[in-house]
């Protein structure tokens, strides 16, 4: 009884919807604005990106304008599309979204539900174009945030598209929400009978005289020392100043480092801790 | 002092009054207790050197005069407490110390040596070499009394410059109405933030009503002196850099006379690496390095000799028999584009 309630209401809804004849013009029309919304969003991206590149410090303010601009961008394309097919009233329109939201429930569950993850990402901002994130077991830069995935390039220049939706199962982290600087964790493990002081001044000094390094109130840097059964940890944590420079960060301090410990006569352990790299983990696991 | 000495170094001192007001009070002021130690805060060339004169004038029988032209070691060190005069004062303390493992020793020893001895110190600081040092080893709470010298404003700049000639001794040309359509000029305003004792300079925007009146019809003509929009230009061209307006003056000064198409600016696209970067901001906070500490400070992995190459070439450094600073008229450019990619902090 109610299925045949619910099809003539809708018959009528159909009836009544005044959907133009699709002709080739309709479809050229349809198709144009497809390409012009893409080419918009593309250049949009495109500039912003430059841009953003050039302004320095607030490279991240800028990116992270460009995902809203593209929804934005999208949106109008959509409507645009739609009163070119049908010219609905307000009653209409929601009779259709109701139709609407019933095949993508069915058929295109997965899709939306990315575009719907795009929406959040959007608002919600667990991470922006240009942060250094790992979502799920994938780490690495932002690249871009679209309405389906985010484009993540790993370290290795791996892009990566994870899906939108992977935000509503899995944890992110992001590793500078949003900033330029970074805090980057340098362990190094020394002889259990080496000298602790000397060796931390030495990590003190590489770190706070590195080329990459930022410090102040906001960014503030520690070394910390662990002893361990067979040896010693010294640890850094300090920001670099841009975040696209992590590893050469980190390879300066402990290779500046290493040079210094050696001269003041001290030695690496003989058992050393195995190191997330070599296990397969990201980099922003070893924390 | 006799009030009428104080009287006469006000007119040598035009724009610092206020600091030397506050170094000399911080001496007076200093009683039994432990001693009022003074560090002097300025960018290059902005009148770290008149101050210190001045100092040395106001107590020339109490000082002894140190001043450091390039990094010292260890040994260089002397026996502060040997020295005649009971205060010290040290220009360029920015040379205590250099961007390499073990380059804060000598530093260490001196604030030690410092807080241990009965002496005042007073000591000069290059702004970017303090400010590093301020966050990396919070350097701060070794002096009391921290003086921060400020930027100028055009009509401060005018009173320094013209002090040094005779009046009617500099003709100034006009060049035309039009070369003096600027509505507003950035000026320097000092700061006092809430619930600190810190002082900051923050740039502000000064309409220049006269001006706007002016391009308002139906109002009287109010004619807007030359020299004001020549010094306006040297000041915004000099960022509030007294030593480099100094210097753009007597480069535009032709035959005692100048005019707005004189000066001249000479505009700089800096695009720099890492590398480059990071050598010019370490000349920048040093002021003046000799190519052997440059080479300790890049270290191993560096090329040193094309990064000088590259910042010569660009024109932003300048080789003086083996030792490199930044050219003056470079200064603004660079510091803000090392501010920009944050290479100054």
């Amino acid at each position: 009884m109610a299925d045949t309630l619910l099809s003539n209401v809708t018959a009528d809804v159909a009836m009544e919807l005044p959907i133009k004849t699709i002709d080739t013009n309709l479809i050229l029309y349809i198709v144009s604005i497809i390409i012009i919304a893409y080419v918009i969003s593309y250049l949009l991206s495109f500039i912003l990106v430059h841009v953003s590149e050039r302004i320095g410090w607030y490279r991240t303010s800028v990116t992270m304008t460009i995902p809203l601009l593209k929804l934005l961008v999208y949106m109008v394309a959509l409507y645009y599309i739609i009163i070119a097919v049908i010219e609905p009233s307000l009653t209409q329109m929601i009779a259709f979204s109701g139709l609407f939201g019933a095949a993508i429930g069915f058929g295109l569950k997965d899709l939306f539900s990315d575009i719907v993850g795009g929406i959040v990402i959007i608002f919600e901002k667990p991470y922006q174009i240009g942060d250094k994130v790992t979502i799920g077991d994938k780490y690495g830069e932002v690249k871009d945030i679209g309405i389906r995935s985010t484009r993540i390039q790993t370290p290795a220049d791996e892009l990566v598209s994870v899906p939108n939706n992977t935000i509503f199962s899995q944890p992110v982290t992001s590793g500078n929400a949003g900033d330029l600087a970074m805090m980057i964790v340098i362990d190094l493990f020394i002889h259990p009978d080496s000298d602790a002081d000397t060796a931390m001044k030495i990590l003190k000094e590489a770190l706070v005289t590195s080329k990459y390094v930022i410090i102040s109130k906001r960014y503030p840097y520690t070394v910390l020392f662990e002893d361990f059964p067979f040896y010693k940890r010294i640890r850094a944590k300090g920001y670099v100043n841009d975040l696209r420079l992590e590893f050469e960060f980190k390879s300066e301090v402990t290779r500046r480092s290493w040079a210094e410990l050696k001269k003041a006569g001290i030695r690496p352990p003989s058992i050393v801790p195995p190191s997330a790299d070599m296990s397969g983990q990201s980099p922003a696991t070893i924390l | 002092m006799a009030d009428g000495e104080k009287a006469a170094f006000a007119g040598n001192v035009i724009g610092i009054e206020r600091e030397i007001k506050e170094i000399t009070d911080a001496i007076e002021r200093s009683g039994s207790g432990a001693p009022p130690h003074i560090a002097i805060i300025a960018e290059p060339m902005s009148g770290r050197t008149t101050i210190v004169d001045e100092i040395r004038r106001i107590y020339s029988d109490r000082v002894h005069y140190l001043p450091l032209k390039f990094v010292i070691n260890q040994s260089a060190l002397p026996d502060f407490s040997s020295l005649p005069g009971d205060i010290i004062l040290i220009e360029n303390c920015q040379f205590l110390t250099t961007r390499v493992i073990g380059g804060f020793d000598v530093l260490d020893t001196f604030l030690h040596m410092q807080i241990t001895s009965k002496k005042i110190f007073i000591t000069t600081w290059n702004t970017y070499s303090w400010h590093y040092l301020s966050s990396v080893m919070n350097i701060d709470a070794y002096f009391p009394t921290i003086v921060t010298l400020t930027r100028m404003d055009a009509p401060l700049l005018k009173q320094v410059i013209l002090s040094r000639y005779k009046s009617g001794e500099i003709r100034f040309v006009d060049g035309g109405a039009d070369e003096r359509a600027m509505f507003f000029s950035v000026i320097h305003q000092s700061v006092r933030l809430p619930f600190t004792a810190t002082e900051i300079s923050v740039p502000w925007i000064k309409l220049n009503f006269i001006l706007i009146l002016h391009g308002l019809p139906r109002k009287k003509r109010v004619q807007i002196s030359i020299e004001d929009v020549i010094f306006e230009k040297i000041n915004r061209i000099a960022r509030g850099n007294p030593g480099v307006a100094i210097l753009l003056w007597n480069a535009s000064l032709k035959d005692n006379a100048i005019s707005l198409s004189a000066i001249t600016v000479s505009s700089y696209s800096i695009s720099l690496d890492p590398d480059e970067s990071f050598i010019l901001s370490v000349i920048l906070s040093m002021e003046s390095l000799h190519a052997k500490d440059l080479s300790a400070i890049a270290g191993s992995e560096m090329d040193i000799e094309r990064v000088l190459y590259r910042l010569i070439q660009q024109g932003l450094v300048r080789d003086d028999t083996g030792y490199y600073s930044i050219m003056p008229f470079a200064l603004g450019p660079v510091t803000e584009y090392l501010k920009k990619t944050r290479r100054l902090w």
